[in-house]
């Protein structure tokens, strides 16, 4: 018996000797895994924003695009985040709602700038997005929802519009995950804090928002997407509590109320 | 291992012993994704054969202890990869290592078992090392 429980070690020990072995390689930079996957993302969002410009009408109103480019650009500036990449689309419509689509194509409507009373609140939203972005959340709800296998066909020419298409809604109209989203909130609030942008905006944004789900739920594409605001807003202000930041403005009063102003044209 | 056998095998014996490692073989290669088919198709063939010869037994009891092993290595393989698709655990070196550590192991045991397969077909008595002691351990002549 002891000669099989000997046997029985010496197995389990070349197992874990096997495993310790192949753990000196690094395996990530050997087969490009980063790569591969950067190349899927990249794929899927000239795809997506491809089939999603042609369904929506997309301001290229100066007026519009460089006050929010400026609020962008400070995010992505404090926090180390390369604004190049970043694909900035605002489209004219009367919802409010923000969404990202895989490879950084951030997507605002003008119905969600138009509802802003701040640029922090805006700052709030661009920020959260950002961070779903940022912490791979856009590939993950698009692999649980939609499926690896589907997502990898797209990428080669062989899925049909139809897909596509539901899965661009997917990220535009259906809500992440709780927990992907209680993180995008935290880490959105780390982004605002460092661009020294005021993150109890973009708290009193979400609560502000959930209080009004009742009387407009169709328009607040935004609110239904991200749910469970009240406890979330609670989160926000418990994890800032402590902080220390400072509030600077990126727009003077004059250059946010013509943003505003130039919204409402439309 | 070849080994001498209590007894000399007769022709329908060898075939039904080599069977058992067949069955494995094929729940092998259907089993990749649920590892748990392995199990339960080399088991099932196992409470076929529990009333046959010793040599028979023998055998199959070898090749279902050989799938317990794989079983848990393939599970833990199962289920991480399931954690990377749909939840938020990311593909790292140690999952490589771990996938290519099983690969490997999974591959002996493919060798191992045609190899098997072959030689008690023949009614040469295969004894696996650490899995004919076991085996020995189990079953009563």
């Amino acid at each position: 018996m002891e000669k099989l429980f000997l046997k029985l070690f010496i197995i389990v020990a070349i197992f874990f000797a096997t495993l310790w072995c192949l753990r000196q390689v690094d395996w990530m930079t050997l087969f490009n895994v980063k790569k591969i996957s950067q190349s899927t993302e990249e794929k899927l969002g000239e795809l997506y924003w491809d089939i999603y410009r042609k369904m929506e009408h997309e301001t290229e109103d100066k007026k519009i695009t460089v006050p929010i480019d400026s609020l962008l650009t400070r995010i992505c500036m404090k926090n180390e985040i390369d604004r190049a990449k970043v694909k900035l689309h605002i489209i004219r419509k009367d919802d409010i709602n923000a969404f990202a689509l895989p490879d950084h194509h951030l997507v605002l409507f003008t119905g969600l700038i138009e509802d802003c009373e701040n640029e922090a609140e805006l700052c709030g939203v661009i920020a959260h997005e950002m961070a779903h972005m940022e912490n791979g959340h856009i590939m993950k709800k698009l692999i649980k929802e939609v499926g690896l296998s589907i997502l990898i066909s797209m990428t080669s020419g062989n899925a049909s519009q139809d897909i596509a298409q539901n899965a661009i809604k997917v990220l535009s109209s259906t809500a992440y995950d709780r927990n992907l989203e209680s993180d995008a909130d935290i880490t959105g609030a780390d982004y605002l804090m460092k661009a020294d942008i005021d993150p109890e905006a973009f708290a009193g944004f979400l609560y502000r928002m959930s209080s009004r789900e009742k009387d407009y739920p169709k328009q607040l594409f935004w609110i239904s997407t991200h749910p469970g605001s009240e406890e979330r807003t609670k989160a926000i202000i418990n994890y800032i509590s402590d902080k220390n930041y400072q509030k600077k403005m990126v727009l003077d009063s004059t250059q946010w109320a013509q943003l505003l102003l130039s919204v409402k044209e439309d | 291992m070849v080994s001498t056998f209590a007894y000399k095998p007769g022709d329908h014996e060898a075939e039904k012993a080599s069977n058992g490692y067949l069955m494995s073989l094929i729940a092998v290669i259907a089993g990749l994704p649920l590892p748990i088919i392995n199990l339960i198709a080399t088991f099932i063939f196992y409470l076929g054969n529990r009333k046959g010869t010793y040599f028979v037994r023998w055998h199959c009891t070898q090749a279902l202890l050989s799938q317990f092993s794989l079983l848990a290595m393939n599970s833990v393989g199962f289920w991480w990869t399931v954690s990377i698709v749909f939840k938020d655990v990311e593909i790292s070196n140690q999952y490589i290592s771990y996938m290519i550590t099983v690969f490997l192991f999974n591959l002996i045991e493919f060798i191992a078992t045609i190899y098997t397969a072959i030689q008690t077909r023949k009614g040469i008595h295969i004894s696996w090392w650490f899995y004919g002691d076991l085996t020995n351990a189990i079953v009563r002549k």
